[in-house]
């Protein structure tokens, strides 16, 4: 479903990802981790086709589709979704307003017929149910005044509607309460099925128990240096990332 | 003297009604007047020799009605080209509601009690507005329906009206003005509200004149101890657009929350000069000011607040800010503080800011183009302040008009 091959990106001439290769079939969930500044959020922004992200090496393609050459809003269409890390807040434009013109966006590019405003209003409140956010949010502006947590469940809930292919979610269970953390994952195994991927950036197992993972990867100075199945979470969770440093102390000395 | 006013001041001297003793003072006034130049601050962007100009064939007086604003159940005052059509004729309790020719005295205890002097075109107003309304609601009376003064300018009209309401001790009203035009006209609106204690007045003023429609307008509003108000001020440029707001806080403990949005495109140019004066203690002022200008208009926004020496406890916030989307779009915003108490607080801020790229691409990774992404984030913008308008009816009313104007805006 996807592949990432090689990929080197860079942001303000800082370089970032540097040879970061991930393979992805249908209907497996894939974790990463790896130390703070690692690059894992770039990956997404760059997946997702954020401006000011330049790619010098590498392809990444989904289902075939060369992603890199699409825009943003073209990659959402073929099926990208990105949970963000910190997601934005967008006073004055209300958050049903805004769902439905993603959800109305993709389903024109996709050929669909439009769904009315009152099926939308239904679904929208659906969504909003089964991430126990109530559907007062629909009205507010998009993530305005919401806290932490709510902006995370108001994530998945915009996952829920928009039923993406590959689903990026980054640190989705940061900032939040156990009960939340258990809306989120129940959410996203939900979604769980044959021809959807999910690729889920976190710091901690505990999500993994909820959501578990096919593969485990971590990620580090902008690739991809150790892999295995979902014991490599615990293994991460119990040893830090320590053991990081001297691989590099001793892949240096090789080197020289 | 420039020669379009010379005409209006002998056009002034026909004039004989009630209000001749205010009309004549003004005409003295005028008289020794300068008319404004490039030089002249306040004035420093308004074309007005295009005003001066202007070739106007006058206008037919058509009977025109008024639109239709659904969901609003309203007392109707409607002007065509400057002239009276009709008024509501329903007879409501605590409201006097009459147009200037036939209110006679009633007028002349209002007619340029609020209105400073200092505004050139509020004393063209003065000498040349035979038409124009008188709004008198009683003290202690609600009056439920909210009052629409229409003001339909059509191709070739000359138009100078006037709007006089007071509201009594304790009473509550909703004024709206509404002007709508875009074709070459010249236009004076001038009105006047004195607020009485503990009275709440919601007030809107609609100015979408657009295109070739030239207007110089004004509100000017007093407030007694304890009153409110609430208004909202819409502006689409057009050739000339020029408004001066006024609130003077005459009593103590008044508030005032006065928001305004401008949306221009192609050359328009919308001028919003707004004073308030905080005359006494303990009085609070929230101004919210946004505006998006495109193409190749141009905003003036100059918002002055002054706090007087005895202004003790103020709570004054003005705050202007503006999205530009082009290069050629030219925002003047400048504040104007003047402090002369110790124990206020005052905040005032003007920020022009381009669109906001983050949210764009946070709405473009959901699938929305980035055309219709610049859309909804203008519309935001501009969308929250509509949302605090307190009528609905009005504010359902205004949005898809903005939509539209913003749909044509393009980003370059
Ligand atoms: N605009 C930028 N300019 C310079 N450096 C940047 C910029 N954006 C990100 N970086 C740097 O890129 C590196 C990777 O950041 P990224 O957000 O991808 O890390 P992360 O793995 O998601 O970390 P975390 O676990 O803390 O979320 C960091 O060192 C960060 O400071
Ligand atoms: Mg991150």
């Amino acid at each position: 479903m996807l592949s990432i091959k090689n990929l080197h990106a860079s942001v303000e001439d800082k370089q970032i990802l540097k040879g970061l290769d991930l393979e992805i079939k249908p209907g497996e969930v894939h974790a990463i981790m790896g130390p703070n500044g690692a690059g894992k959020s770039t990956m997404g922004y760059v997946l997702s086709g954020r401006e000011g992200y330049s790619v010098e090496e590498g392809s990444v393609t989904l289902d075939g589709t060369d992603l890199l050459e699409l825009e943003a809003e073209e990659r959402a269409r073929a099926g990208l979704f990105l949970a963000f890390q910190y997601p934005v807040e967008i006073p004055g434009v209300s958050n049903l307003e805004f769902l439905k013109a993603a959800v109305d966006a993709q389903r024109e590019a996709r050929g669909e017929e439009a769904v009315s405003s009152k099926d939308f209003l239904k679904m929208a409140r659906e969504a909003c149910k089964q991430v126990h956010l109530p559907a007062e949010f629909l009205k507010r502006g998009v993530n305005e005044g919401f806290s932490g947590g709510e902006k995370k469940r108001n994530e998945i809930m915009q996952m829920l509607l928009l039923q993406p292919k590959l689903c990026i979610l980054d640190e989705s269970d940061s900032g939040l309460d156990i009960d939340a953390l258990q809306v989120v994952a129940e959410g996203v195994n939900s979604q769980r099925s044959p021809d959807r991927s999910f690729v889920v950036v976190t710091h901690y197992q505990r999500l993994l128990d909820y959501i578990k993972p096919d593969y485990v990867h971590v990620l580090s100075e902008g690739k991809i240096v150790k892999s295995g199945d979902a014991s490599l979470a615990q293994e991460l969770e119990d040893q830090g990332y320590a053991w990081l440093k001297e691989q590099r102390a001793a892949d240096a000395e090789q080197s020289a | 003297m420039s020669s379009w006013l010379q005409t209006a001041v002998e056009r002034a001297a026909d004039v004989s009604d009630g209000l001749a003793l205010k009309r004549q003072a003004s005409l003295e006034l005028l008289c020794d007047a300068k008319w404004p130049t490039r030089k002249t601050e306040a004035w420093k962007y308004v074309p007005i020799n295009v005003w001066e100009r202007a070739e106007l064939s006058g206008a037919t007086n058509d009977t025109v009605s008024a639109p239709v604003i659904d969901g609003l159940d309203s007392l109707d005052v409607v002007f065509v080209n400057g002239q009276l059509q009709s008024v509501a004729a329903e007879s409501i309790e605590g409201l006097t509601l009459i147009s200037l020719s036939d209110a006679g005295a009633q007028a002349a205890d209002l007619f340029g009690t609020i209105k400073p002097d200092r505004h050139l075109f509020g004393l063209v107003n003065d000498v040349l507005a035979t038409e124009g309304v008188v709004i008198d609601v009683a003290a202690g009376a609600e009056i439920e329906k909210p009052i629409r003064i229409v003001n339909l300018l059509g191709e070739g009209a000359e138009a100078h009206t006037r709007v006089l309401v007071r509201l009594g001790a304790g009473a509550k009203a909703t004024v709206i003005e509404h002007y709508s035009g875009n074709s070459l006209s010249r236009n004076t609106g001038f009105a006047e509200y004195q607020v009485g204690e503990k009275a709440q007045l919601e007030h809107y003023r609609f100015a979408l004149q657009t295109g070739e429609a030239m207007s110089i307008g004004g509100c000017h509003v007093e407030l007694a101890e304890h009153s409110e108000l609430n208004s909202t001020l819409v502006g689409f440029g057009s050739a000339l657009s020029r408004i001066d707001v006024d609130v003077t806080h005459a009593g103590s403990h008044a508030f005032a929350k006065m928001n305004a949005i401008y949306l221009l495109d192609g050359k328009e140019l919308f001028d919003l000069h707004s004073t308030i004066e905080h005359a006494v203690p303990n009085g609070t002022t929230e101004e919210n000011v946004r505006g998006i200008v495109a193409d190749n208009s141009r905003a003036v926004f100059n918002g002055r607040i002054h706090i007087h020496r005895d202004a003790q406890k103020t709570l004054a916030e003005l705050n202007n800010r503006n999205l530009l989307l082009s290069d050629r779009a030219e925002i003047n915003t400048k504040p104007e503080l003047e402090i002369y108490a110790d124990d206020v607080r005052c905040a005032h801020g003007a920020t022009v800011a381009e669109i906001d790229q983050k949210a764009l691409y946070y709405m473009q990774s959901r699938g929305v183009s980035r055309a219709q992404a610049q859309v909804m984030l203008n519309f935001g913008f501009i969308n929250e302040l509509v949302d605090q308008m307190p009528n609905e009816a009005l504010a359902e009313w205004l949005r898809p008009q903005l939509r539209e104007r913003f749909a044509s805006m393009e980003v370059k």
